[in-house]
């Protein structure tokens, strides 16, 4: 029905590799979600404005709403799913939730991955530094600020 | 996902939400399930000369599309029934419903969008609210006077309500007066803004539909659903997914009865998601534009004699959820003040903008800073210290308040002094920086809700309630109750909410009234099956049951705590094998209100358990470009006992950085015709954490009968109310300054200090 061009390609997430076919012109949110079944990642605006949809692309945050999904291609892509092993929460999932970070949990995956790409990269950050690499994720719950505690908590554990 | 490592205190819905596995309505996906897309107005204000939906409707893969010809002919909204699910003849705003489509897809669904043919005549927009209720004015509703009405709702032209308050006689007060102070403030609309946009599907199975719905209010939802598309309770069911945020504006019955009505056109199921420009122009719940004029008395002593005062607030082109808005202003501007002689008329007015409804605390965060900044006016009028006038003035433990509604034991005094003290009120600070200090109070709302409880063989227990957890953590706070009354730990609470097909009514997320009301039915329906395990206990221990006590999964005898029986063996013995408790919360008695009169009453004059607070910001302006900065808020609540700190901080933190938004940069811009010039989040700021303040939270605890669970008011609003009237009396106290118009962004405080500075 609609005029598609599906393309057959393999998608690398969260160490899992999907052979798709997919129109080209999807975005890598509509995918995940739709194809994938990924549904953790969210989508706020589907405009880059809200960071919900963050995922990792080769570790680095990127808004999956607004890059095409074709494009990720031989790279590997993270979403909130690839966070926690089996049986364990990922340290900042469980210091989000002890520090009373997550409210409707909307903002929570992109909030999460941003923050992860964050500690990767520096895993000592400055508060002022903390603010900046989470300023792309809105929460209208929370008032953020046990959001940053729990990443100052989690970076204070990654080094101890 | 089954984890092990959880920390000891989370809410029960947070591993579900922190690795993606909880399900939204937007993640969910039914077989055959088609897409929903919605043709709007376009203009704000027009006569419809054709609508053709045979096109659209000839398009292989479209399955339905409808229009009011569809649909019962039947008008809605509570005090005035002044709505269809679809346009009929006139559209009264952008984001008006003309027609609606269910296609295999999104791009069909936009085909068939494209092809519908609909010509509009378009009239003058009537968006000035002056304008509006002059005489002769064009009517936004030409048959308002045809519409069935509830309640006391006295209207006339575009006046959908108007509402005053009354005590004393406040012209003949007003000329006692020693000063006098006069002051115009003006609020922008805003918005609700949860992070998830709203998802609706819906699926029949024979003459039954079920909802999945992103709502605040499942009841609600259905009873629209029943209501405008003329169906039986029995025959729909509303589910609400976990729910990314509702504000209010997730309240009522938004969609669901669109998409019902085209999954059974399509007998297939249908499924909604609104994109954030939708979100914003289409609901029917934003935050009112006002303008308050107001006036106050005091006499040599610095007391408050007199007030008066005229709001007027911009109602949008329907009501909504409205009604009670105008009374809920005129509370507002009045303020938790003792003030002998009052008159403040307040008029809910139409136009063709987006309708408003309840956005967290309505009315309230505007009132409340006009209010608070016109207070700091009279302060600096008399030249004495604002918070030395706001001790003098406000409402304490057995003080009459501007209704006539005497207070018992109230904490507000508390709060003005601990947030004075947590702020440094009076210290130094360099400069560009400031305090600003604002008093705030919101009711607490009795209504009926219904809760089962059902102890099982194998110790656990469900609790099924008609509550709804929008996020706030108050619905996880009712299993902490259910766990306290049956003595077993919280995490063999499961919850069960919002079903209506599971669950006893109740009000849902509105009104801060999860806790308040589903928790006095959870807790009255934990209590009696807590009262049969004692009676099962009592028999097996020998003992009396009144001796009976249960903690830590244990029932035993008080006094000999070695002659015990485990819980689970008590339950596992019953007859059924699980023990069943199901109540209906109390009725509570509103309070008295004596020595005044309030015309347009729509149940908001006598506050039940009221809530106060006092908010201090400490902000820094720059002169040079007007960006003001809120480096910090104090907080201090009086919302009487808190059950859960940790949510109860939460709402704290999440209510004053609304605040804060709406003091800076929250606020809708509309074009000459009336529609929304920045409807997305690129132009519609909200605060980031780059912005957030030091949010610095107390609470006040202090008993109150006829409260909710063990003495708990409401909070999820009451911290959504002062923080913008502390924010601009600081901005005030930075600059020298006064801002007038609300929000108060860089422009407008650049504007007010260059105008200060030409005219000096
Ligand atoms: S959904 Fe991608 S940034 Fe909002
Ligand atoms: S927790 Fe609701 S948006 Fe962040």
């Amino acid at each position: 029905m609609s005029t598609s061009n599906p393309q057959a390609v393999t998608l690398n997430v969260n160490g899992v590799p999907y052979p798709v076919a997919i129109d080209t012109s999807r975005t890598l949110s509509t995918v995940l979600r739709n194809e994938l079944g990924l549904t953790g990642t969210k989508e706020g605006c589907d405009d880059c404005e809200c960071g919900a949809c963050m995922v990792l692309l080769d570790g680095r945050p990127i808004n999956s709403c607004s890059y095409l999904a074709v494009q990720t291609q031989g790279r590997e892509v993270t979403t909130v799913e690839g966070l926690a092993s089996q049986d364990d929460l990922a340290p900042l999932q469980r210091n989000i939730l002890a520090a009373g970070g997550v409210q409707c949990g909307f903002c929570t995956p992109g909030m999460l991955m941003s923050a992860t790409a964050l500690l990767d990269e520096n895993p000592t950050p400055t508060e002022e530094e903390i603010r900046i690499g989470l300023s792309g994720n809105l929460c209208r719950c929370t008032g953020y600020a046990r959001i940053l505690d729990s990443v100052i908590q989690t970076s204070v554990e990654i080094n101890s | 996902m089954a984890v092990t490592n959880l920390p000891e205190f989370i809410r029960a819905d947070g591993p579900d939400k922190v690795t993606g596995s909880g399900r939204y309505t937007a993640d969910m996906t039914l077989t055959g399930q088609l897409v929903a897309k919605f043709k709007y107005g376009e203009v704000s204000h027009g006569r419809i000369t054709k609508l053709d939906v045979e096109a659209a409707r000839a398009i292989p893969g479209v399955f339905a599309v409808l229009t009011a010809a569809d649909v019962p002919d039947v008008r809605y909204s509570y005090g005035l029934a002044d709505r269809t699910l679809f346009a009929t003849d006139i559209i009264r705003f952008e984001g008006e419903i003309v027609a609606a489509v269910a296609a295999i897809d999104a791009d069909v669904a936009q085909q068939a969008l494209d092809a519908i043919v609909l010509e509009v005549d378009v009239l003058e927009p009537i968006t000035d609210l002056h304008a509006a209720i002059a005489d002769g004015s064009p009517l936004v509703h030409e048959a308002i006077d045809t519409y069935e009405v509830t309640g006391d709702t006295p209207h006339s032209g575009n006046i959908a309500t108007h509402s005053s308050i009354s005590m004393g006689d406040a012209e003949a007060a007003m000329a006692t007066a020693d000063t006098v102070v006069t002051s115009r403030y003006l609020a922008d609309a805003s918005h609700a803004t949860p992070i998830e946009p709203r998802a609706v599907i819906a699926q029949w199975e024979g003459d039954k539909v079920t909802v999945w719905t992103s709502t605040q209010v499942p009841f609600d939802a259905r009873a629209g659903v029943c209501e405008t598309l003329e169906l039986p309770t029995s025959k729909v069911r509303i589910i609400a997914p976990h729910l990314g945020g509702g504000f209010g504006g997730k309240c009522g019955a938004h969609f669901e009865p669109h998409i019902a009505a085209l999954a059974r056109a399509a007998k297939r199921p249908v499924k909604l998601v609104f994109s954030r420009w939708e979100e914003f122009i289409a609901p029917d719940r934003r935050r009112e534009a006002m303008i308050i004029d107001v006036t106050t008395g005091v006499d040599a002593d610095g007391k408050i004699v007199a007030r008066t005062g005229e709001i007027l607030l911009d109602n949008g082109a329907y009501m909504a959820d409205s009604s009670f808005f105008a009374q809920a202003a005129a509370m507002h501007v009045a303020g938790p003040y003792v003030i002998p002689a009052v008159h403040i008329d307040a008029k809910l007015v139409y136009t063709n903008h987006q309708p408003s409804g309840s956005v967290r605390a309505p009315t309230a965060p505007q009132g409340c800073w006009a209010i608070e900044s016109h207070t700091d006016e009279i302060a600096k009028a008399i030249g004495m210290d604002a918070l030395e006038f706001r001790r003098k003035n406000i409402v304490t433990s057995g003080s009459t308040g501007c209704v006539g509604q005497t207070y018992d034991e109230i904490g507000l005094d508390q709060c003005l002094d601990m947030a004075a003290a947590s702020a440094g009120w009076g210290q130094d600070l360099p400069d560009g920086e400031a305090l600003g200090i604002s008093v705030g109070w919101w009711p607490s709302f009795a209504a009926p809700a219904g809760a089962y409880a059902k102890l099982h063989g194998d110790g656990t227990v469900q609790v099924i309630t008609g509550a709804s957890e929008c996020g706030t953590g108050s619905v996880m706070t009712l299993r902490m109750l259910a766990a306290d009354e049956i003595g077993i730990d919280e995490t063999a609470v499961e919850l069960i909410y919002q079903d209506t097909g599971a669950a006893p009514a109740g009000p849902g997320s509105s009104g801060s009234q999860t806790l308040f009301n589903h928790g006095r039915a959870v807790e009255k329906a934990s209590r009696m099956v807590a009262d049969q395990v004692k009676e099962l206990a009592a028999a097996q221990l020998e003992a009396n049951v009144s001796d009976i006590v249960l903690d830590n999964g244990t029932a035993s005898v008080a006094g000999s705590p070695a002659i015990s029986i485990p819980i689970v063996e008590l339950a596992g013995a019953s007859e059924t094998g699980e023990i069943l408790g199901s109540a209906a919360a109390d009725a509570i008695e509103w309070p008295e209100i004596t020595g005044s009169t309030c015309l347009g009453e729509q149940g908001f004059s006598s506050w039940l358990a009221p809530q106060f607070s006092c908010h201090v910001a400490r902000v820094r302006v720059d002169a040079d470009t007007g960006v003001t900065r809120v480096l910090e808020v104090h907080a201090v609540h009086d919302s009487g006992t808190i059950l859960n700190p940790v949510a109860a901080h939460g709402q704290v933190e999440g209510g004053v950085m609304m605040g804060v938004g709406q003091a800076l940069t929250e606020g809708t811009r509309y074009d000459d015709q009336g529609n929304q010039l920045n409807a997305g989040l690129l132009e519609y700021k909200l605060q980031t954490i780059a912005d957030a303040p030091k949010i610095t939270t107390q609470f006040v605890e202090i008993f109150t009968d006829n409260a909710g669970p063990r003495g708990a008011k409401g909070l999820a609003e009451a911290p959504n109310v002062a923080t913008c009237g502390a924010v601009n009396n600081a901005i005030t106290n930075a600059t020298g300054v006064r801002i007038r118009q609300l929000p108060m962004t860089a422009e407008r405080v650049w504007e007010a200090i260059n105008d200060s500075e030409a005219a000096s």
